[in-house]
């Protein structure tokens, strides 16, 4: 970008007279070059400066100002949710906000946990060559035996009395109870789990066997 | 010749054996003392069903500034979903769940995805269960030691473990089949063993918990017109009842059964639908299996292997209909 070319814009801004061959070539050449195009801007602009024609705001380039804008612009991905129904399950309660104060932190370690997931891939990948088993097993699915039939084996004769619609139903029925005991198993377990005293004696016990064994 | 040699390697492979088992026994009871009392910091995923389930789990020892006697301090969050967090103090056990109001239960145990058992008296499970020491491998970035635990008969899973040689608390477990099919696995994804209490743990000291509710008066036994008549060797009845199922509102006959890891229930109930034939899915290492006879349906629940779900149901007999 040689000081001929930023002459040869001053004197294009300058001069009033009429465009010949050679200028033309010298505008096209600034309409080219991104930085040519703004020292014509900028020279335009020094012009009416001098000139006393510039507006009181002077906007030098609106658009990059709003693109930086956006830049700077937080991104809200949802809208704040005043307080949804589970968390009021805590409120009404006996438990005192401190034990929501408390759990609250468990948040920030979700991103490790995300991280931890990847991990894992990478570990069933890493040692699929070898005998261990890692690989996860299939997604199981509900596999009716008799009575129902798979989606997949619709096309195989079906009673004339039952429609698709009616099997889907069936499945969605199936589905809820399997999902009903399967939850209230959990639960039962968890209310089965009360303290048995005779227990700690034994553990106290081999609890001393293993001081002695390991050194 | 090759009898001669071939002999000599089965001795071998014997002696190695019985090595391994009492090897194995003190592996466990290390993982079972660690589990009591190490300050950890650590967070594992469930992986089950092509799904992760990561957890945050922390547990300390403080001694308590009431009686001077440690107390055993515990969380276990579910970081993915609503929340599910359960919160314990020595031996008040609270459990925080969307469907439920806050809950706590005098207990000296967690009831979550890594069976209680193992923080306790592993003997309990000599019964059905033999313990074999199987190799090294490096898990989490440790050297760990795989310990299987293999049921004595073939009617449920094998755990296999993976315990720290540093520590002996637990890197991995994972849940197999017979055939070495994996049904469920828990990896653990960080661990950190600290000399001081966590903050969280700390404040735990000074929270206050949800009120204890009584779980005794659930647990009287009461005559039902059905009974079971074959059993997997080595299971007890924990507890029977009738109670109504939270989610689909119906009123159920219900008997729990434990054998020292692993939990089955059993659920009767009537149905709208006369007959309908045996019907399973899979959660994991979970079965859930019904069938409707006479419009009596007929569940079970557990991580237990479908011939032997099968059986417990076929099982079933009733005095009266």
């Amino acid at each position: 970008m040689s000081e001929n070319k930023f002459e040869t814009i001053s004197a294009l801004v300058d001069s009033d007279h009429t465009i010949d061959h050679k200028s033309k070539q010298a505008i096209d050449e600034i309409l080219k070059d991104e930085h040519l195009t703004k020292t014509w801007q900028h020279y335009h602009l020094i012009g009416d400066v001098m000139r006393g024609e510039v507006t009181q705001t002077l906007q030098l380039d609106l658009s990059e100002k709003i693109a930086d804008a956006l830049v700077n612009e937080p991104t809200i991905l949802s809208p704040k949710s005043s307080g949804n129904k589970k968390n009021n399950h805590f409120k009404n309660n006996t438990l005192k906000a401190k034990i929501v104060q408390l759990a609250k932190p468990f948040g920030q370690f979700a991103i490790a946990a995300s991280a931890a997931g990847l991990m894992i891939l990478g570990v069933q990948q890493n040692t699929l060559g070898t005998n261990e088993i890692i690989i996860p097993s299939q997604v199981v699915q509900t596999i009716p035996l008799g009575g129902f039939a798979n989606p997949v084996s619709y096309t195989v004769q079906q009673p004339d009395n039952t429609s698709v619609e009616q099997r889907n139903e069936q499945r969605i029925a199936q589905q809820r109870r399997f999902q009903a005991f399967l939850s209230d198993h959990q639960q039962q377990i968890k209310l089965s789990a009360v303290t048995r005293t005779d227990d700690n004696l034994v553990i106290e016990k081999s609890a001393v066997n293993i001081d002695a064994t390991q050194k | 010749m090759l009898l001669l040699s071939s002999l000599v390697s089965t001795c071998i492979s014997f002696s190695v054996l019985a090595e391994n088992d009492e090897q194995a026994t003190l592996s466990l009871q290390r993982l079972s003392q660690s589990l009591r009392e190490l300050n950890f910091n650590t967070s594992f995923v469930v992986v089950k069903n092509n799904q992760a389930e990561p957890y945050h789990w922390l547990h300390g020892i403080s001694p308590s500034t009431a009686n001077n006697t440690p107390v055993e301090l515990e969380i276990l969050a579910l970081l993915n979903g609503p929340r599910r967090d359960i919160l314990r103090v020595g031996n008040t056990v609270s459990y925080l769940d969307p469907e439920y109001p806050p809950y706590s239960i005098a207990s000296e145990q967690i009831s979550g995805p890594i069976p209680a058992v193992f923080g306790r008296n592993i003997s309990v499970l000599e019964e059905s269960y033999h313990f074999v020491s199987v190799g090294r491998s490096r898990i989490l970035g440790r050297a760990a030691q795989l310990i299987r635990i293999v049921p004595k008969s073939t009617d449920r899973y094998s755990y296999w473990l993976w315990l720290d040689q540093q520590s002996g608390l637990m890197l991995k477990l994972a849940i197999i089949t017979r055939r070495g099919k994996l049904l469920e696995q828990i990896q653990f994804t960080h661990l950190d063993i600290t000399d001081t209490l966590s903050n969280n743990l700390v404040q735990l000291q000074t929270a206050d918990l949800p009120e204890v509710i009584n779980v005794n008066s659930q647990q009287k036994n009461v005559g039902f017109l059905w009974n079971i008549n074959w059993l997997p060797s080595g299971f007890k009845e924990v507890k029977s009842n009738i109670h109504r199922i939270n989610t689909s509102k119906k009123i159920v006959e219900f008997m729990l059964f434990n054998d020292g890891l692993v939990d089955f229930s059993v659920y009767v109930n009537s149905s709208q639908d006369k007959q309908r034939a045996v019907e399973f899915a899979h959660d994991g290492a979970t079965i859930i299996l019904n069938q409707v006879i006479n419009n009596v349906e007929v569940s079970v629940v557990g991580k237990i292997p479908l011939a032997t779900a099968k059986k417990i149901v076929a099982s079933v007999s009733f005095t009266k209909n």
